[in-house]
């Protein structure tokens, strides 16, 4: 198994040591004292480099300086602001390679996806460049005589960002792009299985954030146990926004807890997505889409594919089309880092566990494996963590089905009659992140996106449930819990609505014409 | 060291990753969307309806496993030991 990397050499490239420290808020990085956190790669099991992670005291010391930072920032002009974005873009354009291997060894997805994850940071960069100019409010028309009613929106101050493993840093940036373009400043809580790709994106911001006098506290990272970013981060009424990434069980924690103090939060958390693929879709197309969709990221993104929902008339030709498919994937299972490689390692032998336990669980609610389910051993494989993608035969109801496991077994699951049926099996799952319909049926595909279809926040039609583009709002309902990320719209939600009265006369009405004279 | 009802999740998933299938079984998931959940083992015991009796029959069966594990590494260490002095001895 060859690999083209040398991964040493572009540790050295991006500023990693042997040690680190987990805690900068912006160009200075702190002498932590806190549990010392070794970052192994889910490729080789090698250890990569260790982090020394923060204490309580540190994260005191940040969220200071980043509630002095905010003073000035939030005066800083939003195209200025995003002018430091903008290089910041560049920035990661000069490391895209060295920043998408790291992605790829820390992590495990595949290199190309490595390089796609960076290219989603630059995207949201340029994104934030663009809407600095377009963060608008509205001037309405008042009911009283020379006064002018308006809105607009204000940054809110300290944005809390806590990322998951399978995106270790194009998360960050969706979030962090557009909240520093707002005016606000960020406190980032990436995922201690991935620290590394945190440290080594702010220090490829640190020359940008020199470059241009940032103040300090703009930009901050807290690499912590979550004795030190739990819920004291959760509880925190400094911090107005808590934007989290991550599965429904914390999601539910962040909410619950920041809502207790009617703080804001945005939540994009678990996804249970589902394909509907009908008789009058382009198998082909489909085929290609929703291969990538299971076992791309090996199954690890929050939009992988978990579920199709085929159509009794072409189950079982796309079900042979599918255990094709996969034959072939499996003889490209490997090093994330070598070109040939579709699918990588899962993360951990946690995840591994997971895959083993929906297999099992499966079968016994009376569903059956059709294909791969295997933990590869021998030369290249000694971590453990490689698994050849499984397919199995199961009905919507099954609790494992219902439920989203994080590792690349996808469920196929037959539908008869009107493609309503299709919707409604869609529809029956607790999460509602993505979904894709697969027709070229006009009528069945409005019917999908329309109010009566799909209830997810992403609903593709001849297009797959992951790989979702940038300028798109990011998020969905339901257990995915409600949030909107990264384009759009998304902006506001980063920003505080703030109406404004103006009387620009000499009298004083009151509005409903309410009568209130002293005389 | 002692597993104690008030450890976190992420420390009990980390040092002693027998944990989380142990608890899997009996329906606290301790490892969500890949990440370990937020909270203690109390918490994540009390989310799933479990007294107080049982949680701490529940670290007393973690305790015990951990127990048996840190006995049976031990045996193999010195089994292993045992056989590199033979090996020495033979050079």
């Amino acid at each position: 198994m060859s690999q083209k990397i040398n991964i040493q050499e572009v540790l050295k490239r991006l500023g990693i040591k042997e040690i680190n420290s987990g805690v900068s808020t912006g160009t200075k990085w702190f002498e932590t004292e806190g549990k010392l956190n070794k970052s192994t790669s889910p490729v080789d099991g090698s250890l990569i480099a260790s982090v020394q992670t923060a204490t309580m005291d540190d994260y005191e010391k940040v969220i200071k300086t980043a509630q002095e930072a905010f003073k000035e920032w939030r005066m800083t002009p939003a195209p200025v602001r995003a002018e430091v974005i903008r290089q910041i873009g560049n920035a990661l354009r000069e490391n895209k390679e060295d920043l998408g291997a790291l992605v790829s060894y820390e992590m495990g997805k595949i290199y190309q996806e490595g390089l796609g994850e960076v290219q989603e940071m630059i995207d949201i960069c340029d994104f934030a460049v663009g809407q600095a100019r377009t963060m608008n409010g509205f001037n309405l028309q008042s009911e009283r005589p020379m006064h002018r009613l308006m809105e607009q929106y204000q940054p809110l101050g300290i944005v809390g960002i806590i990322s998951s493993f399978n995106f270790p840093v194009a998360v960050w940036m969706w979030n962090a792009a557009i909240a520093i373009t707002a005016g606000d400043v960020v406190v980032w809580k990436p995922s201690s299985k991935t620290p590394l790709t945190a440290i080594a994106s702010h220090k490829i911001i640190e020359k940008v954030l020199k470059d241009n006098n940032v103040p300090e506290g703009v930009f901050n990272l807290i690499i912590g146990r979550s004795s030190v970013m739990g819920d004291n981060f959760l509880d925190d009424k400094r911090i107005p926004l808590i934007s989290m990434t991550g599965s429904t069980a914390v999601g539910k924690r962040v909410g619950e807890r920041v809502g207790k103090r009617l703080g804001k939060t945005i939540l994009e958390l678990g996804g249970n997505n589902a394909v509907i693929v009908t008789p009058k879709a382009n198998l082909n197309m489909a085929l290609m889409s929703t291969v990538f969709g299971t076992v791309g990221t090996a199954g690890q993104r929050c939009t992988s594919t978990r579920r199709i929902i085929l159509h009794e008339d072409i189950y079982d030709e796309f079900k042979e089309k599918m255990i094709n498919a996969y034959e072939k994937i499996k003889q490209r299972i490997g090093s994330p880092l070598d070109p040939e490689t579709l699918v990588g390692p899962l993360h951990d032998i946690h995840a591994v566990n997971q895959f083993k336990h929906a297999i099992e669980q499966v079968q016994k609610e009376g569903g059956k494996l059709i294909y791969g389910g295997e933990i590869l051993e021998g030369p290249g494989f000694e971590t453990g963590t490689y698994v050849v993608p499984a397919i199995a035969e199961a009905e919507n109801h099954y609790d494992i089905v219902q439920e989203e496991t994080f590792a690349p077994i996808v469920y196929l699951i037959k539908y008869s009659g009107d493609v309503e049926n299709a919707i409604a099996l869609n529809n029956d799952v607790p999460q509602g992140l993505s979904s894709a319909i697969f027709t070229q049926d006009m009528q069945e595909a409005e019917k999908f996106y329309s109010a009566m279809g799909s209830d997810c926040g992403i609903a593709n039609v001849n297009a797959g449930t992951s790989g979702a583009e940038i300028g798109g709002a990011f998020g969905g309902e339901k257990d995915t819990g409600g949030g909107r990320e990264s384009g759009s719209d998304a902006w506001k939600a980063y920003m505080r609505r703030q109406t404004t009265t103006v009387n620009y006369g000499s009298d004083l009405p009151l509005a409903q014409g309410i009568k209130f004279d002293l005389d | 060291m002692e597993i104690e009802k008030d450890i976190l999740i992420e420390d009990l998933v980390e040092d002693y990753p027998f944990a989380e299938e142990f608890l899997r079984v009996r329906g606290i998931k301790c490892i969500r969307c890949g990440e370990p959940i937020w909270g203690t083992l109390e918490d994540a015991c009390k989310e799933k309806g479990f007294s107080d009796q049982e949680i701490e029959q529940i670290v007393k069966d973690l305790n015990e496993i951990n127990q048996n594990k840190n006995q049976q590494n031990e045996s193999e260490d010195q089994h292993t030991r045992s056989i590199k002095t033979i090996r020495y001895k033979g050079d």
